[in-house]
């Protein structure tokens, strides 16, 4: 807020406009509240309204991956979808024996590895609990962005500078 | 004995048979009728009751178990408030399934006077059995009472997710799944799924 | 690019086929790139940023970025998977609000505590940070310097940390954030063992029969061990798993024996199964003879909030609560008889027949078991008893350290025990289990540290709680936070954490990757650099010491808190630091730097750069130009050899996937006090408790007593505190992941769908909720991850626009210190 009302006076006095520029270029913070995007910029002793509880994204859209070993996202809802002694409902649709009837997508080989690699009959116990991998993305915007950059782009980076 | 049974039984049908000398007909067809009402009344009422989720979960073992597992899930609340109560799914709504599920019922009050499922663990013992019964049922009615609230005629695919979309036309439209075929453990936990088709 | 004839003559092929059909193209002309000059990654290993754990990570380079990352096939800890923070660990050094420049608060181009956030130079900040700290020093002496630090420090930095404090600038006033996360735990181990970190090992995991979760929600905190317990329990199903919680969490998808209790009352369980071990006559006979003794502890012992406080002041043994006496068995089992099933069943809620199946996998000769503890225990008013009485019952038993039998203390942080505990960054404490009250302890650091005797204080600092009510009273007055965000940890923010940072007295330096809440209230922002930006080392929760190399150079002018912590001392003359006394009698220290002093000592500068892997870089060494991370460790590890720590030597690290101390002839230790590994057992003994003079572990008489606060009309509800998988602790980092952020946006209450409905609420609803001491909104969840029951609810912390710690009680353990975060009442109400 007071970075905001900084900016007003400057426009108020046209000279002072250039310095109110330098200011933000150089990202000079107001006190409490500027500082932390994850606070919503919020000073701490007020309440912020809660942000509502997000949708999760159902549309069964295959996620990229960022790099050929990281875990897909999963990309429709799992609501009670109960995975424990009883029952897997994941693997009912993605086990390698039910994916011709249900059209999911088979999980990685790496799945049926033990802890030494060897391949098992089926699925490897150490790999049950998929939500410890794999999560459902709610459409929750950002609140900082990630300037993380794909490997391919490095790539064609650097095949366009060697030509 | 049964001498004396047979005399009764035979004075009580002369009674019975002989027409009334003391009633007119007026009175009396009038009061059958009110009679009736008053006694099909109090026995839809009985049934209407015995249907209630209030009426269910007054016994410790459904309020406990199957009713918690309820709350979280869909068919207790959702987007619209239409919502699934005990009966919904598990009385049939024609006349004679419902006479003879009540019938069934007679079992349940044997169970809860007794104490079959009255824990937990016993509960989760039996779960099973019970959940294979409800399984049967439905395959043998194809989802009868699924289908009282959900018609794969009146679904609009588009309004569905992809993967439900696709499951639906595959399964239902094409296929000859019906509901139960994919949509176990929806309301309550699923008991142990070793060999029950679909799951492995 | 050189060619091979091979090449040549392909690309001729390609060549003359695009010429033919009119196209130009590259040598290659594959949609796929396949040139290995392209596709090369570098790669290299790295333990997890985040938790105790430690799981091993290849962490792949390019362009001097990181662009990605997978669970390493050779660490023994995971073999080659992760969940799904450590997935994602490639973009967590990428959120694109990197603090680059220190930020110094200033008006009119001076510092001022209400002014604005301004970038300033390495050499402003620190000549502001510098004057400061003297003048502190100057008015106040010592005490009034304070340092929170870290279990996410590297070894060195945490090593670094505790020679400046309590050599340098001679303030025991440091403590790091593994005071709220493991305190319990090492007053546990002390007491029982005397000599901290768990016996066993990772490996028990594959030995066990049973697991016994006491309030861990391994699920989603300790991921990839649930995946080894999971593999163990669904490999062999005469396997059990019992998981106790006062909620019903993802653990429980696993269990065989689900139990929840009331909360506290797992001290009453606890004594039920010592109870029951020892009425069915299933004691170890042959082990309690020869390997442990009873003691009784002080009861009453308060709930370490400030002395005035009506609980405190009723407290009988507030001032003495670690004390203990001498008892024989015989007391020990009269004092075990109120622990009868009615008793505890009235307690915890938990049915006879439940507790009866769980005590029975102890009481099972036949049943090697496996208990696992953090939080649940450890952040308790009783924490230290709660860890002294699991030990209680394995020693009983005599199930412990062999294979399988095995009290498990997790941890929380990737370096709690490398770094907080092994280095001793507590307040009272020294490097390999010391103690600053010791005399012989103090002596024998000042001697590896070459400074003179009497440097080192003798009394104990202030731990975390205290630093927070110290700044606050005005006590501690300059006060550098590194690696941690307390101001979204600690309890009572409103009351406690709130006013000291922003006392008008006080100057707050906060060195962070991230602008967090915690910089938000400091005066002085300090750019840090993170993980795989220097060299590292961190040690996991089975005595595991893991290196890695810096693979990428931090952002703008970004450096380690080892550079800051190494360069600031630069600016302080021994003269500005010591007393007068201690320099007339060591008068070869004056004229120099504190950095000389500490740092230019023969020791820690004893390694050239030449020593240096040629295919890392490592911006400290290049910038003091000697090897400082070899320095320091080598150092650090004369503390631990020969003293049952033994660290090998620094190089090894660098090649081994970790190696867990004591690490002795090349050889490490799976499990401690078995004569079958552990090389310290003396000779002729199978199981030798060395930690203890008389070689045997101590089984305590310690009650059930009432938390600090429980729901009562007012406040009707128990409010618990606790993460969620996706998210490490504040969420600074794991938040500004984006996938990370979807998967749990925001913190929500969990609840009963009743308790929600009396409320007038529904899932989604904004609601209030209240304690005594403060103020939080948030939004209703009835369904998901966490199944309450009526009268719980569950908030985790990460949100930092949703501070819990405005609601929650700062009642400690008043041996450990350790906040209680599971346990206070609040009333929700609907906005």
């Amino acid at each position: 807020m007071r970075l905001f009302s900084v900016t007003v006076l400057s426009c108020i006095a046209a000279f002072s406009l250039l310095a109110a520029f330098s200011l933000l270029a150089l990202h000079s913070f107001a006190a409490e509240g500027e500082l932390d995007a994850l606070r919503a910029n919020v000073p701490l002793l007020e309440e912020p309204t809660p942000e509502p509880l997000y949708r999760v994204e159902d549309r069964s859209l295959r996620p990229v991956r960022e790099y050929p070993m990281q875990p897909p996202t999963i990309p429709h809802r799992i609501d009670n979808y109960q995975v424990d002694l009883n029952a897997n409902r994941c693997m009912a649709c993605h086990a390698r024996t039910r994916v011709g009837e249900t059209q999911a997508i088979m999980v990685s080989v790496t799945h049926y590895q033990d802890r030494e690699g060897n391949y098992l009959g089926d699925l490897s116990p150490r790999r049950y609990f998929c939500t410890q991998c794999h999560v459902p993305q709610t459409d929750a915007p950002s609140r900082v962005g990630n300037t993380f950059v794909d490997m391919s782009d490095l790539i064609r980076g650097s095949r366009q500078r060697s030509e | 004995m049964f001498r004396w049974i047979g005399n009764v039984l035979g004075t009580f049908w002369r009674v019975f048979r002989s027409p009334s000398g003391y009633f007119s007909l007026g009175f009396l067809t009038v009061g059958g009728f009110i009679g009736g009402v008053l006694f099909w009344g109090g026995f839809n009422t009985a049934m209407e009751a015995t249907n209630t989720e209030q009426f269910c979960i007054s016994c410790h073992e459904m309020e406990a178990n199957v009713y918690q597992e309820i709350l979280p899930t869909i068919h207790y609340t959702n987007r619209s408030g239409v919502r699934a109560v005990c009966s919904d799914c598990h009385v049939p709504h024609n006349w004679t399934d419902k006479i003879a599920r009540k019938m069934q019922a007679s079992k349940e009050v044997w169970g809860h006077i007794f104490g079959v499922i009255d824990t937990r663990e016993k509960f989760l013992d039996h779960r099973l059995e019970m959940a294979s019964r409800e399984w049967r049922r439905f395959e043998a009615n194809d989802s009868l009472e699924c289908r009282n609230c959900h018609d794969e005629q009146y679904m609009d695919f588009t309004r569905q997710s992809p993967r439900a979309a696709a499951a639906h036309q595959r399964g239902l439209v094409e296929g000859d799944a019906t509901c139960i075929t994919c949509h176990k453990g929806i309301a309550h936990e699923l008991p142990d799924m070793a060999g029950v088709h679909g799951w492995e | 690019m050189t060619l091979t004839r091979r090449d040549f003559i392909k690309s001729s092929a390609v060549a003359t086929a695009t010429t033919a059909a009119g196209m130009t193209t590259t040598a290659q002309a594959q949609n796929i790139v396949t040139d290995a000059q392209h596709t090369q990654l570098k790669w290299a290993k790295a333990p997890c940023r985040f938790c105790g754990v430690g799981c091993g990570v290849n962490v792949a380079v390019r362009d001097n970025r990181v662009v990605a990352t997978h669970g390493d096939m050779q660490s023994p800890v995971n073999r080659g998977i992760n969940c799904i923070k450590g997935y994602f660990l490639s973009k967590i050094m990428y959120g694109e609000d990197r603090l680059t420049q220190p930020l110094l608060r200033k008006r009119n181009g001076e510092y001022h505590k209400e002014g604005e956030f301004t970038p300033v130079s390495w050499d402003e900040a620190f000549d502001v940070m510098a004057e400061k700290y003297k003048a502190a020093l100057r008015d106040k002496g010592p005490s009034a310097i304070g340092m929170f630090g870290s279990g996410q420090w590297t070894i060195w930095e945490g090593y670094t940390a505790n020679k400046l404090m309590k050599a340098g600038f001679r303030s025991n006033n440091l403590d790091p954030n593994a005071r709220h996360c493991m305190a319990s735990a090492v007053f546990g181990f002390m007491r029982t063992f005397g000599i901290d970190e768990p016996m066993g090992c990772y490996e028990d995991i594959e030995a066990a029969d049973a697991f016994v979760l006491w309030g861990a929600n391994m699920a989603e905190m300790h991921p990839i061990l649930w995946t080894r317990i999971t593999d163990r329990r669904l490999s062999n199903p005469h396997v059990r798993v019992s998981v106790l919680s006062t909620f019903e969490h993802r653990s429980f998808e696993l269990a065989d024996q689900p139990i929840i209790f009331t909360p506290q009352a797992d001290l009453a369980i606890l004594n039920y199964v010592a109870r029951y071990i020892i009425e069915n006559d299933r004691v170890n006979w042959d082990f309690v003879n020869d390997h442990v003794r009873f003691m009784e502890g002080n009861v009453d012992i308060g709930y370490g909030l400030r002395p005035e406080h009506r609980l405190e002041l009723a407290a009988a043994n507030a001032r003495d609560s670690a004390g203990a006496r001498d008892i024989d068995f015989e007391r020990y089992r009269e004092f075990l008889q109120q622990y009868d099933a009615e008793t505890v069943t009235r307690l915890s809620g938990v049915p006879k027949q439940q507790l009866d199946r769980l005590a029975e996998l102890y009481a099972d000769p036949d049943i090697k078991v496996m208990s696992f503890w953090t939080m649940g225990f450890n952040q308790h008013t009783r924490g230290v008893w709660a860890n002294n009485m699991i030990y209680n019952i394995h020693l009983l038993t005599g199930k412990i350290a062999t294979p399988g039998n095995s009290p498990f203390s997790l941890t929380g942080q990737p370096s709690a025990c490398g770094t907080a505990r092994e280095v001793g960054t507590f307040s009272h404490r020294l490097p390999a289990d010391m103690v600053v009250t010791n005399d012989y302890h103090r002596r024998f650091a000042e001697e590896i540290w070459k400074v003179p005797e009497g440097t080192i204080q003798a009394q104990p600092g202030a731990h975390a709680v205290l630093q927070n009510r110290m700044l606050k009273d005005g006590e501690i007055n300059v006060y550098w936070v590194q690696c941690n965000n307390n101001v979204q940890a600690a309890a009572n923010l409103v009351e406690e954490t709130y006013p000291g940072y922003r006392n008008p007295d006080n100057f707050i330096v906060v060195s962070d990757a991230y602008p967090t809440v915690t910089a938000e209230l400091a005066d002085l922002i300090l750019p840090a650099a993170m993980w795989v930006e220097k060299e590292g080392a961190y040690g996991n929760a089975e005595r595991r010491t893991q290196f890695w190399q810096q693979m990428v150079t931090a952002p703008g002018e970004a450096h380690s808190d080892l550079w800051q912590m190494m360069e600031f001392s630069k600016r302080f003359d021994i003269e500005e630091v010591w007393p007068e006394e201690l320099l007339d009698a060591n008068p070869e220290y004056r004229g120099k730097t504190l950095y000389e002093v500490l740092f230019r000592n023969g020791q820690v500068d004893a390694f050239g750069l030449d020593e240096l892997n040629p295919e890392f870089d490592n911006d400290e060494s290049r910038y003091f130009g000697f090897y400082v991370q070899k320095g320091l460790f080598e150092e650090y590890a004369r503390f631990t050899r020969g003293k049952a720590h033994d660290l090998a030597p620094f190089e090894v690290y660098h090649r081994e996937r970790g190696l867990r101390w004591p690490v002795v002839d090349g050889q490490e230790t799976p499990w401690r006090y078995n004569a079958q590994y552990d090389p310290y057992v003396e000779e002729g003994r199978d199981i030798h408790f060395y930690g203890q003079v008389d070689g045997r572990a101590i089984v305590y008489a310690v009650p059930y007593e009432p938390p600090a606060e429980a729901p009562n009309e007012e406040y009707p509800l128990w409010l618990v505190t606790g993460r969620v998988l996706e998210h490490w602790h504040s969420g600074s980092m794991t938040r500004r992941v984006p996938e990370l952020h979807r998967a749990f946006p925001q913190a929500v209450v969990y609840m009963h769908p009743q308790d929600a409905q009396q409320l007038g609420v529904r899932r989604g609803s904004e609601v209030r909720i209240t304690s005594p001491r403060g103020v939080m909104h948030s939004r209703v969840e009835t369904r998901g991850r966490n199944r309450m029951p009526r009268g719980v609810v569950y908030v985790p912390w990460f949100d930092a626009s949703q501070l819990i710690n405005k609601v929650t009680l700062d009642a400690t353990d008043p041996i450990s210190k350790q906040t209680d975060f599971k346990k206070c009442a609040c009333r929700i109400e609907a906005v």
